[in-house]
């Protein structure tokens, strides 16, 4: 299997320099991690490398890149509170909308990608899409200035 | 031979574990190891025996070329070589198919088989991608030239190695007697594949220009390291070529071309262990434990005087049945067990009759080496490209490639028996 893999590697590796890329394959282990919250599959994918480099992607409920980290206590504690979080989050009765935007807000970023990259938008629809996340970024910053925070054990990362 | 229980037992491990070799629905290093470790456990030889019928020259010179090998493909070279020639054909598709052909037969000859097309076939399938052409006409070729050309050298193709090993023969005497054959059988398939595929692939003009955009330098990661390796493997070459005269096992000139290039390429060794073929080692090992078991216990002398009693001692009956019977049998079964076993065979020959066994050595290196063309399954390099091609629309079926594969062997085989017949017997 390795041989394939190999092969495979030297393929890639050949179409992508032709491209003007500076390949690297690297010897890694890619590990996948699943958590079972009371019949909601949380999973993540990282690789572990020489170069002490930790590249952390969620993959389940919804997908979302969570960074690149420099440890590997840094990358456990992401995950224990990530973990301790969605179980929390698992008693609401809104939790299964929360899923269901998520992966809606992923399948636009998507989908605005394609349209993008695919034609020529005008100017005024951009507009337009800026505004209305605007919007929703308003909403979220409201909403947290008025409802109780409930997880206390680390400050939120973005917001 | 006394027909005591250590035969049956030999005999009973050998033949369910050469089932399973030949059926797969064992890995084949583990069922080896398993057979030859039951050998020991059930005291049909001892552990020293054991350890002292491994062949450590063989092994070590696989290992040593593995590591050779897995610093030099990062450099680029096979890649940078297969680019540098498609584009002087001018993206004439025939004239690539040669091209290719010729690196990859030239290239198995130095290296291993599976090596030389892990490398080329990757760069054959962005070619043909970009060509938006069929890439089975290409494939094909570099999988027989692989075959072909690892039978010219002492370190082209497993059998050889363990041949060279078990017996006196060099670098050079493979190179001499068996670089003529090769050249013939290589010339011959060429003209074969110039009327199968010469006229019938064309390619548009367009798609050629894409191809003429191709820069070769970008598939140099390391200049450094290229110039390392190239010095190196021009000095265990030579050091091959004069192993001999110098006295030196082929093992150990691989072994010091490798550590060698492991110092000077300052690569991290974990890394490029990681990369030896551990496997194919182990089964080695065990293979050899496991021949050494039917030795110890009389089975091959008694094979061996089958064999004179029904040549009766012919020399050119002998070459000629050894030669057929290898080509046949490595066409369809996996060829390193084959060959592991007839070679403890034609000592037994050599001593048990006046028979000079020089000629049989050939005929063993050219039936198991060439046999492999016969089909699909017949060598590892023919499986790992079918296997590579399962991911993509162009799969290669075992029906395409015997049509191909078998004739061409056939015909390979005639042409060496030609050979031997001619100037050895």
């Amino acid at each position: 299997m390795r041989r394939f893999m190999m092969a495979e590697a030297t393929k890639h590796d050949t179409v992508f320099s032709q491209l003007g890329a500076d390949v690297h394959v690297i010897n890694s282990l890619l590990c996948y991690i699943t958590f079972d919250i009371e019949g909601t599959e949380i999973s993540y994918v990282y690789n572990i490398n020489k170069k002490d480099k930790y590249f952390l992607q969620r993959i389940e409920p919804y997908p979302e890149p969570a960074g690149t980290f420099n440890s590997e206590d840094e990358l456990i504690d992401t995950i224990k509170i990530d973990i301790e979080q969605f179980k929390n989050a698992k008693n609401s009765n809104v939790f299964n909308d929360f899923v269901k935007i998520n992966k809606c807000l992923s399948e636009t970023i998507r989908n605005f990608e394609d349209l993008y990259l695919y034609y020529n938008v005008p100017h005024e629809t951009i507009d337009n899409i800026k505004d209305k996340l605007d919007s929703i970024q308003q909403i979220i910053k409201n909403t947290k200035t008025s409802c109780k925070k409930i997880y206390e054990k680390k400050d939120p990362d973005t917001i | 031979m006394t027909l005591d229980y250590g035969v049956y037992i030999a005999v009973s491990i050998f033949i369910i574990t050469y089932i399973f070799i030949i059926s797969e629905k064992i890995n084949r290093t583990a069922i080896a190891l398993f057979g030859a470790s039951l050998l020991i456990g059930l005291k049909v030889i001892s552990q020293e025996y054991a350890f002292d019928a491994i062949d450590f020259n063989t092994i070590g010179l696989l290992i040593g070329m593995m590591i050779m090998v897995s610093i030099i493909k990062k450099t680029g070279i096979f890649q940078y070589v297969a680019i540098k020639a498609a584009k002087k054909t001018k993206g004439d598709p025939f004239k690539i198919i040669l091209t290719l052909f010729l690196i990859t037969a030239i290239s198995s000859a130095l290296l291993d088989n599976v090596t030389t097309v892990l490398l080329i076939v990757p760069v054959t399938l962005v070619i043909t991608e970009t060509l938006k052409t069929n890439p089975l006409p290409f494939l094909i070729p570099e999988i027989l030239a692989s075959n072909i050309g690892g039978t010219a050298t002492l370190i082209g193709d497993p059998p050889n190695i363990m041949i060279g090993s078990a017996t006196n023969l060099g670098f050079m005497d493979f190179a001499l007697n068996l670089g003529p054959i090769v050249i013939i059988i290589l010339g011959t398939t060429l003209i074969i594949f110039k009327f199968l595929y010469g006229k019938s692939i064309t390619v548009d003009q367009n798609l050629k220009d894409k191809l003429m955009t191709f820069d070769e330098s970008k598939s140099i990661k390391d200049y450094s390291l290229l110039k390392k390796s190239l010095f190196v493997l021009g000095l265990t070459m030579i050091g091959f070529i004069l192993h001999q005269y110098i006295h030196l096992e082929s093992a150990t000139v691989a072994l010091i071309g490798a550590s060698l290039l492991l110092i000077i390429s300052k690569k991290d060794p974990e890394d490029i262990l990681l990369e030896v073929e551990w496997s194919t080692i182990f089964f080695f090992a065990g293979l050899f434990v496991l021949v050494g078991g039917l030795e110890k216990v009389g089975i091959i002398e008694h094979l061996a005087s089958g064999v004179l009693d029904l040549t009766k001692g012919d020399l050119m009956l002998t070459t000629l049945m050894i030669l057929w019977v290898s080509a046949l049998a490595s066409a369809f079964i996996d060829n390193i067990p084959f060959v592991a076993t007839m070679i403890p065979l034609i000592k037994s020959i050599g001593a048990m009759s006046a028979i000079s066994i020089g000629p049989l050595w050939w005929a063993l290196a050219l039936g198991a080496c060439l046999g492999g063309n016969g089909s699909l399954v017949g060598a590892s390099a023919n499986v790992i490209v079918a296997g590579f091609l399962q991911k993509t629309d162009n799969k290669l079926s075992f029906i395409n490639f015997l049509k191909i594969g078998f004739p061409i062997m056939i015909l390979s085989v005639i042409l060496s028996s030609v050979y031997l017949v001619l100037f050895y017997i």
